[in-house]
């Protein structure tokens, strides 16, 4: 819950993300897709992530009947891959926001191969993952949960523009009326900030 | 230009990728460098994070009522047809198929099939490339240097990214090493020579004809 504190910006905090809880039922969740098959915990993430995967695959061009079909593929790909979760590495959020990326990433594809074609990257066998050696991901995505709460909303607003809309530094300079210098170096700011960089750090 | 460390940090090719908005051959290239350098891959992973806590709070959009039901079915669906996965045999083996196999993934199963399809194509003495097939409107090649060779003196009609997968190569704008990234517009002639201690094998991309504003023009939306 969130605590009536005194301070600024508190007016102005934009939507919540998910809790602690609401992450940690995500996970348990995906655990069960994983060990038993279960249908109902299905249903419960589809809830959830499906219309914001329609969403998001709208706000980036696609029109609705082409969007929700983008979200059917990714969530039935959530569950093929259900195994590979590994809630060590990344919230349940990331890991599908990152499948439902890479399948925008496939849509820019040029349709010059069958329309069923058993090599879709999407139905490949899983990579081993190489170890990342330098940075503990959970800790990177508690660290930058934590950063992104104390974000001031001109700061987080042009993340949103960066990050998620996927709008080039020159657009977002456009839409926002601020000078292109600026834009680079509040994103960088802010972007350090969140990888837990002290200012002046390299 | 060389890009550096600090500007891997918050590249706009970064937050493209993240978000979904680049070009398939150009997210190649940044899934690449992210498997050989460990700062992008720190950088992209926050650019991720970022991405899905907006996800979190996006407005949902209305999903058609029988939408569970469907992809339960669909589930249904792929579990009959389950157990046979196939993957590509590896033609024979030769040493470039060897260091081929070497590659960062998903670099590696690209450059095996186009290996496989197309084959490797003589482009001077001492280098070839293969043509990688990215559905993309941009040109993906992966080329392949012997130790001390050298690329003619040239110059690009667009823009270019070359990043080094093995080995090293030195032009006139400095020496790049795996991981390294080096950015060539129209205004750039350059004459590339791989390092005398092993072949050299770069990925490039380049937006050929097509008319984008600058080297970050390629980030604008590809998206129909």
């Amino acid at each position: 819950m969130p605590k009536p504190h005194k301070g600024r910006n508190v007016r102005f905090k934009a939507a919540p993300t998910t809790t602690e809880t609401q992450r940690q039922r995500f996970a348990d969740e995906m655990n069960r897709i994983a060990t038993e098959q279960c249908r109902a915990s299905f249903a419960s993430l589809f809830e959830f992530f499906a219309p914001r995967i329609k969403a998001y695959m709208q706000q980036l061009g696609s029109d609705a009947s082409q969007a929700e079909e983008l979200a059917q593929e990714v969530m039935v790909t959530v569950w093929r891959k259900a195994e590979q979760y590994d809630p060590d590495k990344a919230s349940v959020s990331t890991w599908i926001f990152r499948i439902a990326r890479n399948r925008r990433i496939d849509a820019h594809r040029r349709t010059n191969k069958p329309d069923l074609d058993p090599e879709d990257p999407m139905l490949r066998p899983p990579e081993p993952e190489e170890p990342d050696v330098t940075f503990d991901r959970a800790q990177l995505e508690e660290t930058v949960r934590a950063q992104l709460e104390t974000l001031p909303p001109d700061q987080l607003s042009l993340l949103k523009a960066a990050f998620y809309q996927g709008m080039s530094h020159s657009e977002i300079a456009k839409a926002f009326d601020l000078p292109l210098g600026t834009v680079k170096s509040r994103i960088r700011l802010a972007f350090n900030r969140l990888r837990g960089q002290l200012e002046g750090e390299p | 230009m060389k890009e550096n460390s600090t500007g891997a940090a918050f590249s706009e090719l970064y937050s493209a990728y993240a978000a979904g908005c680049l070009d398939p051959a150009y997210a190649l290239l940044v899934e690449t460098q992210a498997a050989l350098r460990q700062d992008v891959k720190q950088a992209i992973v926050v650019s991720e994070i970022i991405a899905a806590t907006q996800l979190e709070i996006a407005e949902p959009s209305n999903m058609a009522d029988d939408a569970v039901e469907r992809a339960l079915a669909a589930i249904d669906a792929l579990e009959d047809d389950m157990g046979h996965l196939p993957r590509v045999a590896l033609a024979g083996v030769n040493e470039a198929m060897e260091e081929l196999l070497q590659l960062p993934q998903p670099l590696r199963d690209q450059a095996l099939d186009a290996a496989a399809e197309d084959g490797w194509r003589f482009t001077s003495p001492g280098i070839r490339r293969l043509t990688l097939d990215m559905g993309s409107a941009a040109e993906a090649e992966l080329y392949r240097l012997d130790a001390g060779a050298a690329v003619p003196r040239h110059t690009h009609e667009g823009s270019e990214m070359s990043l080094v997968v093995m080995g090293g190569f030195t032009d006139e704008t400095g020496s790049f090493g795996p991981g390294e990234l080096s950015i060539k517009g129209p205004e750039h002639i350059h004459q590339p020579v791989a390092d005398d201690d092993g072949p050299c094998l770069v990925l490039a991309v380049r937006d050929g004809g097509l008319k984008f504003q600058g080297v970050m023009g390629l980030v604008q939306r590809f998206i129909g």
